[in-house]
């Protein structure tokens, strides 16, 4: 029994080791990522969230602590949110009018 | 089964007659005068208590409960100082002899003229970018585009033109502004910023309603009583300062004040408020 929640311990630490494990090249290459994905829907479609931005931040923040793992978890929420917006914008587009007093 | 010459061009025909009465009927529907109307209607239909002429009047216009209060801060007006202050800017000497007087008359008294359709430019000018530009074209530098001295000498011309007309014009023979009023329109309706709201969702579908610890104010007369000294700020603050706490507030990326969108949104909600009289400068919460 002790033996099994031993191993079950040691694979927990592994597979998150595994999931979370962030260099700096990768958390970088995250969040150049990120501001792109970020510039490029504000260009295309105008629309920008102050949330993204701040996840941008907050990920060159940690990157620059040395915490790799979290600045690439900042950085993926922040694609997440840019994702959002650019399914916003497009939802926007095509039933505005619908708010439109006639 | 084959389809025969002649149905076939009675098909077509159909089809581009079909398509053609769309697009006429779109455009009727569509164009900025039809828009005005159904948008007045809209505000006078929801609050038939308020005298049209009162919207301009922000949410004191629909709020009782608020607005005593509010006429009594209006008896000793906060934004007085800032009128005064920008009563001096405009007549100081700019380092070339003239001052903003040589743009806009003695007294400043043009707020009806904006905001207008620049025709050479192709853009929508504000009366403060006008201010600005001004200011530059007598080699003098710009004022910052939110508070203080540009809101000061916004104050003040707003002030002496006190009872003039919202007029804005769209003109006809220059397709570049309809499409400025159109993507105006679009920035009122369109669902923006992490939280998923536009401007017409507070403004208009539920103009009225509480928004943490804030009445919503009816959209129709938004653009009439500006600058405004906010309790809030401490302070005088431009249209443009307000679209971007609007904005933060649905957490949404501000624009840059005087930029083409918050000048086209601008013209957008002044036309709709064509017929109302401008009152600025006024105290806000
Ligand atoms: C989540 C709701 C909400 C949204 C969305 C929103 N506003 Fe507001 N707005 C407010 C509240 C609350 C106030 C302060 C009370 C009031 O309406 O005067 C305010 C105030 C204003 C005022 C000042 C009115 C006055 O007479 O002083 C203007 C102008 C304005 N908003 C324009 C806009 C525009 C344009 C948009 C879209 C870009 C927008 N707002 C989006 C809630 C909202």
């Amino acid at each position: 029994m002790k033996n099994g929640l031993r191993i079950i311990a040691v694979s927990v630490a592994l597979c998150s080791s595994v999931a979370f494990g962030a260099s700096n090249i990768s958390a970088k290459k995250a969040i150049d990522g990120a501001n792109a994905a970020y510039k490029q829907v504000a260009k295309e479609t105008s629309y920008q969230w102050t949330v993204t931005a701040s996840a941008i931040k907050a990920a060159k923040k940690a990157f620059d602590k040395g915490n790799f793992s979290e600045a690439e978890g900042l950085a993926a929420k922040a694609m997440k949110l840019v994702a959002a917006t650019k399914l916003q914008a497009k939802i926007e587009s095509e039933t505005w009018q619908m708010r439109v007093p006639k | 089964m084959t389809i025969g010459d002649k149905a076939m061009k009675t098909i077509i025909q159909y089809l581009a007659f079909g398509l053609l009465g769309l697009s006429l009927s779109a455009a009727t529907i569509a164009g900025p005068e039809e828009d005005r109307k159904a948008f007045q209607n809209f505000y006078e239909n929801r609050f038939p208590d308020t005298p049209v002429n009162d919207f301009q009047n922000g949410v004191y216009s629909i709020l009782p409960s608020a607005r005593e209060q509010w006429q009594s801060i209006e008896e000793f007006p906060p934004y007085e100082l800032s009128v005064e202050a920008g009563e001096k800017l405009f007549h100081s000497k700019f380092v070339n002899g003239k001052s903003l007087a040589d743009c806009f008359g003695s007294n400043g008294a043009v707020r009806e003229k904006y905001p207008h359709w620049d025709k050479a430019r192709g853009m929508v000018v504000t009366m403060e970018r006008a201010i600005n530009e001004c200011r530059v074209a007598n080699a003098e530098r710009p004022y910052r585009l939110k508070k203080g001295k540009i809101a000061d000498v916004s104050a003040y011309m707003s002030f002496n033109s006190r009872g003039q007309k919202v007029n804005v014009v769209i003109p006809s023979d220059d397709a570049r502004a309809l499409a400025a009023y159109e993507d105006g329109k679009e920035h009122f309706y369109t669902k923006r910023g992490q939280l998923n709201f536009a401007c017409a969702d507070c403004h208009m579908y539920t103009a009225g309603a509480l928004y943490r610890a804030d009445t919503t104010s009816p959209g129709f007369g938004h653009a009439t009583s500006w600058p405004v000294f906010r309790s809030k700020w401490q302070e005088m603050g431009t249209l443009h300062r307000r679209f971007g706490g609007c904005h933060k507030n649905i957490r949404a990326t501000p624009y840059k004040a005087q930029g083409s969108e918050y000048s086209n949104l601008e013209y957008f909600v002044s036309y709709m408020s064509n017929g109302l009289e401008f009152n600025g400068p006024a105290a806000r919460k």
